[in-house]
């Protein structure tokens, strides 16, 4: 089993508040993992430091074998990291299909001495970028809508065009912040069905923060939960929710010990 | 009723103080002498009045406009109310205005020593030479039907129908353009394109043949502003960078020339014009990357400021007393010579014109292949969203250094052209107002838009010159002009259009020819959803 992706005593702190504290994490090539946990748990924060927006302050990211703590989120992106946003963040006044051409960014190689003088090699380049592009703008269903201005698409298509725009620097590893979050429930549904074939479609391993239970049951391989910045489980969908310690996060002392005791009746 | 008549009274207020302020600098006077001037060919007294008259009433159509404007629940007769409200207040106002002044100029007070503009005559003629009171009556009369006139002039235009109609007609002519079949064979056979380009090309350079020697020069004032709009087009329009000091790079640029072609300075250094061009716009770029370094990380405001000082440093540099051994100090430098091709002379308005031109055509074409490329694809994430845009790979540093560079080197040809033309560049030519009449430029025109550029210009640069009587009012004017222009149109004249990628391609492509949807995935978005 290859490992994509695997965090090592990770911890960021801002002042005096840990954020992420001595999280180890390890996903497996191809496969969908999720990080839930309550609100403020530091998913979030978890996602900035593997992207490199934020620098762990302990402990070490490791993608595909070699460390990448310390590398400028351009960079990460270009080894093969691409993220969406919990709150949508597309470039509004460009068109759905220039969204997906800056997601080819770190593929394209022209410079732009070349760009001036149209060289063949940087027209071949952009045919083929455009080509992707609109391969791309298929695969999430988007067909005919490529000469909108991001701003001006529907909600759900948003979402599924900022995942076409990460899917555009061909990631090995995908990271999806909330994908389902203020979508209906026919959209979920979509967005769930569009998840899970993503591995086997494409060969890429996803790495998602959702709120949605019936989503994250539904589509991980691995669940970890994150609570006050700590780790305090991780296991398949069914382990998850029959840990006492996740469903004490979640709802609070006493249902969990409610639950304990019909866990420890049941056994 | 109340909010209708609510509404009118404040514009006419408001229009009020503007006939009184617009009175106070004596632009009355101006506007009347340059209408005057302009139909009939003598202004004698009448004239003078009649043109006062047909601006008064101008104003007064405006205000009853803005008066008639419907509110929720208004009735016609309630706007048409509105609009004799709006234009009885704005009389009012004046009226009273006109008594209080006639008053202070029946007592013998001289204004003037407050206010420059309120000599006798001045008031005399805003109050038609008439005695205080009869003057303020006709006011109120005469704005008061004025009011009334817009108002049913606005009611029968229909709201807003004249932006509106603008935009119609825009995208109309854009869109019926697109779908003719001349230009689907242009857009489809690049060598047609590459013709109807070819003759585009022919025609301006034919352009300054055809002009006498004041046009060409005014044009190429002109073409020197749309040359520096381009440039700053890519810092601001595209990058989104907020640059405030770029009349530094063309300083640059024009400095780079004067210093090495003119006799009077560094003599030992003395070059000819081409060598010493190239050098002034590759030393500009590398102005632009060296001011680019250390604000790589500012954003926003911080980045205006710094960029504001940033200009104002190499201005105070260049007057210094430090520096005028070699630089001229407020003298600046004389005698920059121009350049020759083949032993011929290419100084005259009309040479330096093509020249402009040329370098226009240039800058467009450097543009447009930046703007299809990843590099000005890289430069508008950034304006968008520079977060995001790291996050998707661009490296922000060498994009924004680029940006800086590109636009440092127009706005070096710039100067290059403007200093070799004028034989002299000093000090004042490079002064802040520079930077934001270029900033200007491209606000009205729209940003990142490179027809925008071109009607930025002559709004902004060609208007003035052709209204030369206004000069005193130039920057009043600009400033009126910015205000409305980003209240009534934030986009600027000529936005930019995002290419059409999706739809063109597609026609051309075979659509067996992408790879079939994978199963699972959703239909497109139905139109529907879209609304």
């Amino acid at each position: 089993m290859n490992v994509t992706l695997e965090t090592r005593a990770l911890t960021k702190r801002f002042g005096g508040l840990v954020a992420v504290s001595q999280v180890d994490l390890v996903i497996p090539e191809k496969s969908i993992a999720s990080v839930i946990g309550p609100n403020g748990a530091g998913k979030t924060t978890f996602f900035n430091c593997i992207t490199g927006f934020y620098t762990p302050e302990e402990g070490d990211i490791l993608f595909n074998g070699t460390s990448i703590v310390g590398f400028t989120p351009d960079r990460i992106t270009t080894l093969g990291i691409a993220r969406t946003y919990q709150n949508i963040r597309l470039f509004p006044n460009m068109s759905a299909f220039e969204n997906i051409l800056v997601g080819e960014h770190p593929r394209l190689k022209s410079t732009w001495p070349e760009a001036i003088l149209h060289t063949g090699r940087q027209q071949r380049e952009e045919a083929a970028a455009l080509k992707e592009a609109r391969r791309l703008l298929r695969f999430v269903g988007l067909t005919g809508l490529g000469d909108q201005l991001a701003r001006n698409l529907p909600y759900g298509a948003q979402r599924r065009l900022e995942i076409a725009r990460a899917l555009g620097s061909s990631p090995k590893l995908l990271l999806l912040d909330e994908p389902t979050a203020g979508m209906n429930m026919q959209e979920t549904a979509e967005m769930i069905h569009f998840i899970r074939m993503l591995p086997e479609e494409i060969g890429i391993t996803v790495l998602l923060i959702e709120h949605d239970m019936r989503v994250v049951m539904s589509i991980s391989d691995q669940i970890s939960v994150l609570d006050y910045g700590e780790k305090i489980a991780e296991g398949s969908p069914v382990e998850i929710q029959r840990n006492p310690r996740v469903i004490e996060a979640y709802l609070g002392r006493g249902a969990a010990s409610g639950l304990d005791n019909t866990e420890a009746e049941a056994a | 009723m109340r909010p209708t008549i609510r509404n009118a009274i404040i514009s006419g207020i408001v229009f009020g103080l503007i006939v009184i302020l617009m009175d106070l600098i004596g632009l009355f006077e101006t506007l009347s002498d340059i209408l005057a001037g302009f139909i009939f060919d003598k202004p004698t007294e009448q004239t003078l009045l009649a043109s006062l008259v047909f601006i008064l009433v101008l104003m007064g159509m405006w205000a009853g406009a803005r008066g008639a404007q419907p509110l929720e629940s208004s009735t016609r007769y309630k706007e048409r109310l509105g609009a004799l409200t709006a234009g009885f207040t704005t009389g009012l106002i004046v009226a009273v205005f006109v008594i209080i002044i006639g008053a202070i100029n029946a007592q013998g007070i001289d204004m003037r020593k407050y206010l420059a503009q309120m000599s006798p005559d001045s008031i005399e003629f805003f109050l038609f030479g008439k005695p205080p009171l009869t003057a303020a009556l006709i006011y109120i009369l005469l704005f008061t039907a004025a009011g009334l006139a817009g108002g049913l002039v606005s009611l029968l235009l229909g709201r807003g129908r004249l932006s509106r109609g603008y935009e119609k007609l825009r995208t109309q002519l854009l869109t019926s353009w697109e779908t003719t079949s001349l230009a689907r064979r242009i857009n489809q056979f690049t060598y047609t394109q590459q013709v109807v380009y070819g003759v585009l090309v022919v025609l301006a350079l034919a352009l300054p043949f055809t002009l006498g020697q004041y046009w060409n020069f005014t044009l190429g004032t002109v073409g020197i502003y749309v040359l520096m709009g381009l440039g700053i087009n890519i810092v601001v329009g595209l990058a989104g960078l907020l640059d405030l000091g770029y009349v530094a790079f063309f300083a640059v640029g024009a400095y780079t020339v004067g210093l090495l072609t003119s006799p009077q300075q560094l003599s030992m250094f003395q070059i000819s014009f081409w060598p010493a061009a190239i050098l002034g716009i590759i030393i500009a770029a590398i102005t632009g990357i060296i001011l680019g370094i250390p604000v790589l990380r500012l954003r926003g405001d911080y980045l205006a400021i710094v960029t504001l000082g940033f200009g104002e440093i190499i201005r105070i540099l260049i007057r210094s007393d430090l520096l005028s051994d070699y630089l001229g100090g407020p003298q600046g430098i004389r005698d920059i010579s121009g350049p020759s091709l083949f032993g011929v002379s290419l100084t005259s308005d009309r040479a330096y014109m093509i020249m402009i031109i040329l370098s226009i055509l240039l800058a467009i074409f450097v543009t447009i292949r930046f703007q299809e490329s990843r590099v000005g694809r890289s430069w508008i994430a950034m304006r968008e969203d520079e977060t995001v845009a790291q996050a998707m790979g661009i490296n922000t540093y060498t994009s924004k250094l680029m940006a800086f560079a590109v636009g440092a080197a127009f706005a070096g040809l710039g100067g290059v052209l403007f200093a070799s033309r004028n034989q002299y560049i000093g000090p004042e030519d490079a002064n802040l107002l520079v930077s934001i009449n270029v900033l200007a430029v491209v606000i009205v025109g729209g940003m990142g838009s490179i027809p925008g550029v071109f009607v930025g210009a002559f709004v902004l640069k060609g208007l003035p010159e052709i209204l030369r009587q206004l000069q005193d009012y130039r920057i009043l004017a600009f400033g009126a002009l910015l205000v409305v222009f980003m209240i009534v149109r934030p986009e600027g004249l000529w936005p930019s259009k995002r290419r059409r990628l999706e739809m063109r391609e597609t026609d051309l492509e075979e659509e067996a020819d992408s790879p079939p949807i994978p199963p699972g995935t959703t239909p497109p978005v139905s139109e529907e959803s879209l609304s």
